[in-house]
């Protein structure tokens, strides 16, 4: 396939959830929600059900306001508003980790606003690396299996958890090579967010061998010249109407802080005789994120040595109102910018963003900074 | 609303509880300068971290977040909000955290000073938001952190495999704190902090439950000072001590038909919520020229850290009011209103918190209905003056009042 032929399949993909979700409940399959910011997929998806990330809409909200006050993200308000507004039906279950103080409420929230989809919890430890913190992660994805089976009546076997792990690192491989070959090579804004949020919409597998095709026809086409390079920092990058303004302006993305994009493929799932316990050492083995505890905050060098080795000449935080683990992170991310003399920028993001112009604005003027 | 009348106040008691507590609170931070200039390591710890670990070791420790209160309560919220703000640190976080992270730069607020720390001692069973204010500190100063994670639960009791990882951080963070600053853990000094501790605990249960009496023998303002000392000292002898004279005051005080609510009480209500430290005053003028005392608040449950051995200590930290399930919260706040005949429930929906006002709109609907009684919001900080309006303030509890009153009239049997 060509390159524009690829890249429009995968921007249908991302731009229409509820047509993937309608096709895998008529191939009679049953589907997962996955909310925000890491969940077992593995075990979802070893189990024969389809992981789906919510990570809300652009959209306004009415109903979720009777349960969250007007202070919380706009990620849990709109995750909380597609559901009450029944945008999930069919959907076996939601998957809700409890790694930020939204994230514990909106669990909480789902039972009695969304009756219909059960609420799975997924309890991680902070202290995840000790063999105490690993041995919990592997008691909660336990209870995970165990509530998945009562929602779903699938069943849960070691050996098909081994063979979903391989799955994951090799969609992990393929994210990592698209993300480098896209550093250079042409491609927008715009559509390189396709590529990563249709991957929350897809089998891994499925996408895994889309991804691999883009990537083999990316390394072919001319290199791309001329632009300023970035790295893209934050919770969310993937409103159109934002990303556009990069590509107007010639900044190009060459890397990202994401937690939708790359946070989520920079670490595989271990060899280890025992799928669960390899599983679990991976979410040990996680890092550089801002709701996994961190008292050296290795974030902030390695967002620095992400834009030195690309690079690019600054980083650009897109802050997701409202969420205060970013908000926290980012006071030592600018000085570590500052005194690594990368530019930087702070644009608040928003589902309800309607209006580009700061932004617009912003980004101008970062671009002529250099 | 008219201005409280100032009335001459006697020299206070020394023999009162609300002085003895008032010394302790106070003691709380001169101890920690001491021991600082003594040139002892001294640590910042957060409000529910478990006191039995650095009381056992003997260490000195102060807290953030009380100290943030102090300074809002006296009129540096906005100040050193705003300071915080100036370094980058958005307006939208916890305002505890943007006073404690002003003061770690500015390192002086005449409102309430307090040492340096050498090391810090977090745990997250209020809120992950602690977990990132502590690691700016601890980064920025190069400091030791402690960190002890509480997950919040989901489910209504506390889990075994639950217990087990909280009793392997504890001793984590035990062995860390010996190798830290020398002190040694003692089994036998432990099992005396544990014991006071549930001394302490049971006073102030005990006497926080004097609101079942009508009227009740205490205004409920009185709790959210008196807590300081729950927060900060419930280990020592003297807290338990000073609540154990609390109680019997307000046992004393119903027995001769007195109370610390001044005036006629005419409607009790729970209130929801930190207190709006910078609008003390305002907030409860707003209840009280009204005839309304707010005899409970969550508080008078949460510090209730009564166990008999290191797990159960261990379920106890996993119970604290924001580390509960929605159920849970509930039906332990349906208990307090139905215990203490609670008429309406006035919540605070609190800026800073996004965990406290993350589910309270539902619980507090559950609750309602559960009660029967009214329940009313009005929006406000425990630190940042700015998200608070008094007009607003006082539109809702009016509104809150005329339903009570209504209640009140269909219920002529005086069932409350
Ligand atoms: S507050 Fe941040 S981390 Fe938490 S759900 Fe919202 S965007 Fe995600
Ligand atoms: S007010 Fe809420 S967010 Fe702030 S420290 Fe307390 S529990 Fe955490």
């Amino acid at each position: 396939m060509a390159i524009d032929e690829l890249l429009a399949q995968f921007h249908e993909i991302a731009a229409s959830p509820r047509k993937q979700l309608g096709k895998y409940l008529a191939q009679g399959r049953k589907v997962v929600a996955c909310a925000p910011v890491y969940t077992p997929e593995e075990i979802i998806h070893s189990m024969g059900l389809v992981p789906m990330g919510v990570w809300g809409a652009e959209m306004e909200v009415h109903e979720a306001k009777k349960y969250y006050p007007a202070f919380i993200c706009s990620i849990m308000q709109t995750v909380l508003e597609l559901g009450i507004t029944g945008k999930f039906e069919g959907i076996s279950a939601i998957v809700i980790p409890s790694l930020c103080d939204s994230l514990k409420s909106l669990g909480q929230n789902w039972k009695y606003a969304v009756p219909g989809i059960p609420f799975i919890p997924m309890t991680y430890p902070q202290n995840r690396k000790p063999d105490y913190g690993v041995k919990f992660t592997k008691a909660s994805y336990e209870k995970v299996i165990s509530d998945l089976e009562i929602a779903t009546g699938a069943k849960f076997s070691e050996i098909l958890l081994a063979e979903s792990n391989r799955i994951y690192n090799e969609h992990n491989a393929a994210m990592r090579e698209f993300a480098e070959t896209a550093a250079d090579h042409a491609i927008t804004a715009v559509q390189r967010s396709d590529v990563f949020k249709s991957a929350w919409f897809m089998l891994k597998e499925e996408h895994t061998a889309l991804v691999r095709q883009l990537t083999a026809e990316l390394k072919k086409a001319p290199a791309d010249e001329g632009k300023v390079r970035v790295v893209t920092s934050g919770i969310l990058a993937d409103s159109p109407g934002l990303l556009e303004i990069f590509d107007k302006n010639g900044i190009k993305i060459v890397a990202d802080d994401v937690a939708q994009e790359s946070r989520q493929y920079r670490t595989d799932v271990p060899e280890k005789p025992n799928p669960l316990d390899a599983l679990a050492q991976k979410f040990a083995d996680m890092d550089n994120c801002s709701v996994l505890y961190d008292r050296d905050k290795k974030r902030v060098g390695f967002i620095v040595d992400l834009a030195q080795k690309h690079n690019a000449a600054g980083v650009i935080v897109l802050m997701t109102k409202f969420c205060d683990p970013e908000e926290f992170d980012y006071v030592p991310i600018k000085r570590a910018c500052d005194a690594a003399g990368l530019r930087n920028v702070n644009i608040e993001v928003d589902c309800q963003m309607v209006n580009y112009e700061q932004a617009g604005t912003m980004l101008q003027a970062f671009k002529e900074m250099g | 609303m008219g201005e409280e009348v100032k009335k001459k106040r006697p020299a206070p008691d020394p023999n009162s509880a609300k002085y003895k507590l008032g010394q302790i609170a106070a003691k709380a931070y001169s101890d920690c300068m001491e021991a600082k200039a003594r040139g002892e390591m001294v640590g910042w710890c957060a409000s529910n971290f478990p006191v039995e670990i650095p009381e056992t070791l003997g260490l000195s420790v102060c807290y953030p977040e009380n100290q943030a209160a102090a300074i809002a309560a006296r009129g540096g919220g906005e100040r050193m909000c705003s300071e915080s703000e100036g370094d980058g640190y958005s307006n939208d976080l916890c305002a505890y955290a943007r006073v404690s992270l002003a003061y770690m730069k500015l390192k002086d607020a005449p409102e309430q000073n307090m040492p340096m720390p050498d090391f810090v001692l977090c745990c997250n069973n209020i809120c992950n938001c602690m977990i990132k204010w502590y690691e700016n500190i601890a980064r920025e100063l190069d400091i030791p952190m402690i960190m002890i994670d509480i997950p919040f639960n989901p489910d209504y009791e506390v889990s075994d495999a639950e217990t087990e990882y909280i009793r392997a951080q504890f001793w984590g963070a035990i062995h860390q704190l010996e190798k830290i600053t020398g002190k040694k853990w003692s089994d036998e000094r432990y099992k005396e902090v544990m014991e006071i501790s549930g001394r302490s605990s049971r006073a102030w249960l005990a006497a926080t439950s004097c609101a079942k009496y009508l009227p009740s023998p205490f205004n409920g303002f009185d709790l959210l000072n008196h807590m300081a000392v729950m927060v900060t000292a419930r280990g020592k002898k003297e807290a338990a001590e000073a609540m154990e004279t609390l109680l019997k005051e307000y046992e004393d005080n119903h027995e001769k038909g007195d109370s610390t609510y001044h005036g006629e009480e005419k409607y009790r209500i729970m209130f929801e919520g930190i207190a709006c430290w910078p609008w003390l005053r305002v907030t409860s003028t707003g209840l009280k020229s009204r005839g309304i005392n707010m005899v409970t608040t969550i508080y008078a449950d949460a510090f209730g850290f009564i166990y008999d051995d290191f797990d159960g200590m261990c379920r106890a930290y996993a119970r604290v009011p924001n580390a509960m399930n929605l159920e849970l919260s509930r039906d332990k706040r349906i208990k307090l209103c139905k215990d203490n005949h609670v008429e309406g429930l006035l919540v605070h929906t609190n800026r800073s918190c996004k965990l406290w006002s993350g589910f309270m709109a539902e619980m507090s609907r559950q609750i309602g209905r559960a009660c029967d009684i009214p329940v009313v919001s009005f929006d406000g900080d425990q630190a940042d003056p700015r998200n608070f309006s008094e007009a607003q303030y006082d539109t809702r509890v009016q509104g809150l009042m005329e339903i009570m009153e209504a209640n009140k009239g269909g219920r002529s049997d005086g069932n409350r």
